[in-house]
């Protein structure tokens, strides 16, 4: 046969295409991996988690009318981006907050600034200490025009060397973090697989070892085909229609909250888990259920202790494929317990979880891009994580059965 | 001898197929009753039917009876478990749970009642000599039963069987995945075992069923052909069915 027959050719083409389809896949998931870490990788910053979300706004004024001046040098050496003015003793930089938006930081205070604690104003006898982290709104004088940040801290700091009396400064403490929607996230995690993992094994359990061949079940069994395809806004509305009243009923709760949420959630993920496990189940060798049997045990004993021992990688790949579901849901959660960011978590108030948060920070005006990035590098950091540990502990166990074997 | 088993007029459908036509078998204590015949032929399904093992296969229809002693094995109000207890079985492929050896022996047990570690130790132990495996894997009781070669992993389903303390091993071609030499070491079970247990084994080696058993039945299609004491029935076959078969001729 010759080189260029045609099904030489047909081959090579054919090859191609599978080359050529398995490149595209890969490289529009590596694109988007680019884009999430180019886009989000700049606020990636312990300061995510250490700071709450909510800012407050502190008005100060100076203690006693000062009218003594620092006009002292910065103790340390301040980076060239520092504007100083050694008069008030206390340093600006043009920094950017947690949600990527361009602000005036305090860099620098000096100890025997006459900034360095104000009165809060409006609380009496209440004082508070100038943080490095804080961000400068405006500052205004008794004796010349208000400076604002947005025109810039060149002329901020020029407006703060002219003037000799400060009437008040507005300051913001750090703000933007996600710690609240992180800790919301590992709730539901929790939750939901406390509550989905029983009830989906225990489906699953009686579907393949109980009631194998009724009718029964094979009706139950293609509702869960379908159930599968349901998009899951609508299982967020059964949360809203069942649930939310369902927890407001039972507990404090007065709206959507995480209780609700995880409820929501579990049954998203029954039906992935009873068809996961089940399929486990499957792969069971029946010559251990017959051994099991043969030796006296009942049907029950012979399910909990060798079936369910056997299918137990099975039932953890049902758990991860369960928490990827978690944390990448959005919009049943967006009903269910709301998009409202918090800092204080409380099981059955409002919160949201961090896809959630890239909701409400892509609805904002203008949408945070690249906060909502660094939400995705943080998600699948988790995913990851969790990932890792579940193929550990799914090692470790199948090491213990086979002892090393494979 | 004193009968264990008596089967009358045992027949078993699947479904539409007829697997067991009218079998009356009779099986005495402390012996070894080999079951042999071509594939297809009915004997091992026969050996389900003695502890009620057919009972886990969907559409199986069963009419006619097993007796266990006094027990009527096929009543309703017969406690399947209780038999099971008292009925051990081997399987074809060795089939040791996941576990370590030691858990494999406790297993059945342990799903009877809480022993206490002492107790259930000496059973294990007892067991593993019984099944002549005791010297190879003392050392490691704990590691998985996994790890055993194939011979072993029978004697230790044997160990597993034996540590309910049952009346009757059924065994259903337990050499037949194995070599040699690990056949051989089964077979000198199966004789010393027979002292104390009864012994009903399905095997495909007719030269098995003739070095150790003490009666043989023949099942051909689903009938029971001859059933004879194993000497008689190798050298005397009255069927000529019997004969062709022993002699080669088909099967």
């Amino acid at each position: 046969m010759s080189k260029f027959s045609l099904r030489h050719m047909l081959d090579l083409f054919l090859q191609l295409m599978t080359f050529l389809f398995s490149s595209i896949s890969f490289l529009t998931l590596g694109a988007i991996l680019v884009f999430v870490f180019n886009q989000g990788w700049s606020l990636i910053n312990i300061d995510l988690i250490r700071y709450p979300y909510e800012s407050t706004t502190l008005l100060g004024e100076p203690i006693e009318n000062q009218t003594e001046f620092c006009l002292c040098e910065p103790n340390i050496s301040l980076g060239d981006d520092v504007f100083y003015s050694s008069k008030w003793g206390i340093g600006l930089i043009e920094g950017v907050d947690l949600l990527g938006q361009a602000s005036i930081q305090l860099a620098y205070i000096h100890p025997n600034s006459p900034l360095a604690s104000l009165n809060n104003k409006g609380i009496e006898g209440n004082e508070f200490v100038l943080l490095p982290e804080y961000l400068i709104q405006k500052i205004s004088y008794n004796d010349r025009a208000t400076s604002l940040a947005r025109r810039g801290v060149e002329r901020m700091i020029n407006e703060l060397e002219s003037s000799n009396s400060i009437f008040e400064i507005e300051v913001i403490t750090k703000g933007g973090g996600i710690g609240g929607s992180i800790i919301t996230t590992l709730w539901l995690i929790g939750l939901t697989l406390l509550i989905a993992i029983p009830v989906g094994v225990g489906a699953a359990l009686y579907l393949n070892e109980y009631a194998k061949k009724s009718q029964f079940a094979n009706a139950i069994r293609s509702f869960i085909e379908t159930l599968t395809g349901v998009p899951s806004i609508i299982f967020g509305l059964l949360g809203v229609a069942i649930f939310i009243p369902f927890t407001v009923a039972l507990t404090d709760a007065t709206g959507g909250n995480l209780i609700s949420g995880a409820l929501t959630l579990s049954v998203i993920l029954l039906p992935i888990i009873i068809r996961t496990t089940e399929e486990s189940l499957k792969v069971v060798p029946i010559d251990y259920r017959n051994a099991s049997l043969a030796l006296g045990a009942s049907r029950t004993q012979t399910t909990f202790k060798v079936v369910v021992p056997n299918a137990l990688p099975g039932i953890l790949a049902a758990v991860l494929l369960g928490i990827g579901r978690i944390v990448g849901e959005s919009a049943a959660l967006i009903f269910a317990i709301g998009s409202i960011v918090r800092d204080e978590i409380r099981l059955t108030d409002k919160s949201t979880s961090l896809a959630v948060h890239i909701y409400s920070m892509m609805t904002d005006e203008p949408a945070n891009i690249e906060l909502s990035s660094t939400i995705a590098i943080i998600i699948l950091g988790i995913v990851l994580v969790l990932n890792l540990l579940i193929k550990f502990i799914s090692t470790r166990i199948m090491k213990g059965k086979i002892g090393g074997v494979i | 001898m004193k009968k264990i088993f008596d089967t009358q007029n045992l027949s078993l459908y699947y479904g539409k197929n007829q697997a067991l036509k009218n079998i009356n078998l009779t099986i005495f204590e402390k012996s070894v009753t080999a079951l042999i015949g071509p594939s297809g032929c009915g004997k091992s399904t026969f050996l389900r039917t003695l502890n009620r093992m057919n009972d886990l296969i969907p559409d199986v229809m069963i009419q006619g009876n097993v007796w266990f002693g006094e027990i009527s094995v096929y009543d309703k109000k017969t406690d399947v478990i209780d038999i099971r207890k008292r009925i051990g079985m081997v399987f074809q492929k060795p089939n040791p749970f996941p576990m370590s050896i030691y858990d494999n022996v406790a297993y059945g047990p342990r799903c009877q009642r809480n022993y206490g570690k002492k107790e259930l130790d000496s059973l294990v132990k007892e067991a593993l000599i019984k099944s002549a495996l005791y010297e190879e894997v003392k050392d490691r009781l704990q590691k998985s039963a996994l790890e055993l070669s194939g011979g072993q992993q029978q004697r230790l389903c044997i160990a597993r069987a034996l540590a309910m303390n049952p009346e009757v091993l059924l065994m259903d071609e337990p050499t037949s995945a194995l070599d040699p030499i690990a056949t051989a070491k089964i077979e000198d079970l199966i004789v010393e075992l027979k002292k104390n247990y009864t012994i009903v084994i399905v095997t495909h080696s007719m030269q098995q069923a003739a070095r150790i058993s003490d009666q043989t039945a023949f099942f051909l299609l689903g009938d029971l052909i001859e059933v004879e004491e194993t000497k008689t029935f190798f050298a005397t076959p009255k069927d000529p069915r019997s004969e062709s078969y022993i002699t080669g001729r088909f099967g």
